[in-house]
Parts: structure tokens; C-alpha cells; sequence
């Protein structure tokens, strides 16, 4: 596994939990992202994860008119598939945190 | 702020175009075009350019969403044989105007394997210059290229049907009218079934010229010229006006 496709699953969880929160778009996601300290990956990669998360049936969209005109904004919710997702996304990364950090305390 | 929106527009023109020649569905192309769009302009406000968001080449990133899509091949499957259905009634329509009713079995062959080769070559072109940065005189060269394959290839064709003897085919008076009346139903269908005046004005405005002077007494080599410069003249006016229109469509759109 290359570090990008470890990096693409941990960030496939964090859009799950940021989804989790309530509907929200793709900006709105990197916003909540960057505010965790979260810019390892650029802003365009949501995109591809977030076809796939939708073809998984982990997510369904949502098109709303902005009040202020201008092209559709497309939302983001969880499918009750994506919930069950993100539990088991939340313990296998307890597990795997709590391991990293315990070794690298040792060093 | 204006070279970031320039930035902008030719990244998702080029991105739509991408997908579109890579057999994407054109409604799953128009979301997440729209989607990047919203993006794009949201960061553009922050002073951010496309490639702060990409992050990678644009071809890496269009082959990254294309790579998420599935491959459309009901598109396939109805446009092929329709585009191919669509130039041999017009090849029957050309030759009709001119009278001729014979077909030699190479030349209907070869015709249509031209035709496939010049329609995989413009779908392997426009995938290449939208993912790529070329000059504009590159990307001219390779259209020039492109479009110019299968004229030579048109070309070679009618001196090796002079060379080989083929089969040939001859229609009697019945079976001509049939074909011209089924040619012409055929094309009439393509442009209300995919909505486009396309099918019915290239035939016309390059057929119709040579038809009506055919009539007339004139000289061949000087109807030959006019019907060129009325055929030339009409398809101008017409890309012409096809141009304005889609460019009032865009600018409503951004």
C-alpha cells in the first residue's frame, strides 16, 4: 500500500465524520477540514472520494438553489450504510492510533 | 482575479471535454463539472488558482475523476452507428445529386472503415488536447492533422478502386428511390431525435446548390465554382451563427 492510498482511506473516514455533522458541501468540507490542521491533501482530491463514496452507497446528494443564484450547490448526507461506515472506520483507527502513538512514545 | 478566472474557465471547458470523449454520461459530466465549478470560484475569492486546488497536472486529476466514472457505452452504441448511418446517406444523397447509382463493394467498404478511423481519431485528439497544455499552433497542427487522415485516406481509396476491380453494385430505378427517400428520412430522424438542425443543413446547404444549377444550362466548370461558393458561403453563416449562440449560452452559464 503507498502512502497515498493510506492517506485516501484515513481521509475517507474524516469526510465521513465531517458528512456525519449534517448536510454540507465540498467547500464547506475542506473548511472543516483545514480547521482540524487537515491540508496534507490538496482541496480537488475530495472529489474522486466522493464519487466512489456515492457509487458505495455511503452517501446521497442533494441539490439546492443558491438565494443568490449562480449553478446549483450539490450537499452531502449520510446513508445509514455510511454511518455503519464510520463506526467501523472509528474503531479500526482507535486501534491503529493508539498502537502508533504507544510505539513512538518508546523511541 | 482576471487570470484566475480565465484559469478557471479553461480548466472546466477542458475537464468537460475530457470526460465527454471518455464515454462519460454527459449528466454525471455536467455535475461534477458544476460541483468543481462552485469549488473553483469559492477559493478563487481566497486568491486560490486551480492548481493550488488540483494540487497535481490537470491530466493526472481529470484521469483521477474519469477513473471514478463509469464508462458509458449506451452513448457508444447509439452514436456510432448513428453518425455511421448518417454519412452513408449522405454519401448516397452526394452521389445521387450527381446521378450515379453503382457502388463498387471496396469503395462502400472502405468508406465506412474510413469513416470508424476518423471518428476514433477525433475522440483520441480531443481527450489528448484537453488533459494537455499545448500551444494553440500545436493544437491547431493536430486538428489540422486529425482531419486531414481521412481525407488522404478518401483519396487513396477512389485510385485503388480505379486499380482493383470489386464487385459492384447497381440499383434499379425502384430501389433508387428508395434509397434517397429512406437517406433522407434517416437524416430528417437524426435531427429531431437528437434535437440538432446538423444533419439536415450540411446535407442541404452542400447538395442543394449543385442540384438547382444542375437544371440550369450552365457551363460545368463554372457551376461547379458557384455551387462550391454558395456551399462555402451558406456553411459559414451557419457555423457563424451556431457560434453566437452557444457563446450567449455561456456567458448566461458563468
Amino acid at each position: 500500500m503507498s502512502s497515498s492510498q493510506i492517506l485516501k482511506g484515513i481521509l475517507e473516514g474524516c469526510l465521513l465524520s465531517v458528512i456525519s455533522k449534517g448536510e454540507i458541501y465540498g467547500y464547506e468540507m475542506i473548511e472543516k477540514l483545514s480547521t482540524y490542521g487537515f491540508t496534507m491533501v490538496s482541496e480537488g482530491s475530495i472529489y474522486p472520494l466522493l464519487i466512489r463514496m456515492r457509487k458505495e452507497g455511503l452517501v446521497t446528494t442533494r441539490s439546492k438553489k443558491l438565494p443568490s443564484g449562480g449553478p446549483k450547490r450539490k450537499y452531502y448526507s449520510l446513508t445509514e450504510q455510511g454511518k455503519e461506515e464510520l463506526d467501523s472506520f472509528k474503531q479500526k483507527w482507535r486501534v491503529i492510533s493508539d498502537s502508533v502513538n504507544q510505539l513512538m512514545e518508546d523511541d | 482575479m482576471a487570470a484566475l478566472l480565465k484559469e478557471r474557465r479553461e480548466f472546466l471547458q477542458n475537464l468537460r471535454i475530457y470526460l465527454l470523449s471518455s464515454g462519460k454520461k454527459e449528466e454525471e459530466t455536467e455535475e461534477i463539472v458544476g460541483e468543481l465549478e462552485d469549488h473553483l470560484y469559492e477559493a478563487e475569492k481566497h486568491g486560490k488558482s486551480v492548481q493550488d486546488i488540483i494540487g497535481q497536472s490537470p491530466k493526472a486529476y481529470m484521469e483521477q475523476l474519469a477513473g471514478e466514472m463509469p464508462f458509458d457505452y449506451k452513448n457508444l452504441l447509439i452514436y456510432v452507428p448513428l453518425i455511421l448511418i448518417g454519412l452513408i446517406c449522405y454519401n448516397i444523397l452526394n452521389k445521387a445529386v450527381e446521378g450515379v447509382f453503382s457502388y463498387s463493394l471496396l469503395e462502400a467498404v472502405g468508406d465506412i472503415v474510413i469513416t470508424l478511423i476518423g471518428l476514433g481519431l477525433i475522440i483520441v485528439l480531443f481527450k489528448y488536447v484537453a488533459s494537455s497544455k499545448l500551444s494553440k499552433i500545436s493544437e491547431g497542427l493536430l486538428f489540422y492533422g486529425g482531419s486531414l487522415t481521412p481525407i488522404i485516406l478518401l483519396v487513396a481509396l477512389t485510385y485503388l478502386d480505379r486499380a482493383v476491380d470489386s464487385p459492384m453494385i447497381h440499383l434499379g430505378l425502384v430501389w433508387r428511390i428508395l434509397a434517397v427517400a429512406l437517406a433522407c428520412l434517416f437524416l430528417i430522424g437524426i435531427a429531431i431525435w437528437a434535437k440538432t438542425w446538423v444533419s439536415i443543413i450540411i446535407p442541404f446547404l452542400s447538395l442543394s446548390p449543385e442540384l438547382v444549377l444542375n437544371q440550369t444550362g450552365m457551363q460545368e466548370t463554372s457551376k461547379t465554382v458557384l455551387s462550391t461558393v454558395i456551399t462555402f458561403l451558406g456553411l459559414g453563416i451557419y457555423i457563424f451563427i451556431v457560434f453566437k449562440r452557444e457563446r450567449k449560452k455561456e456567458t448566461k452559464i458563468l
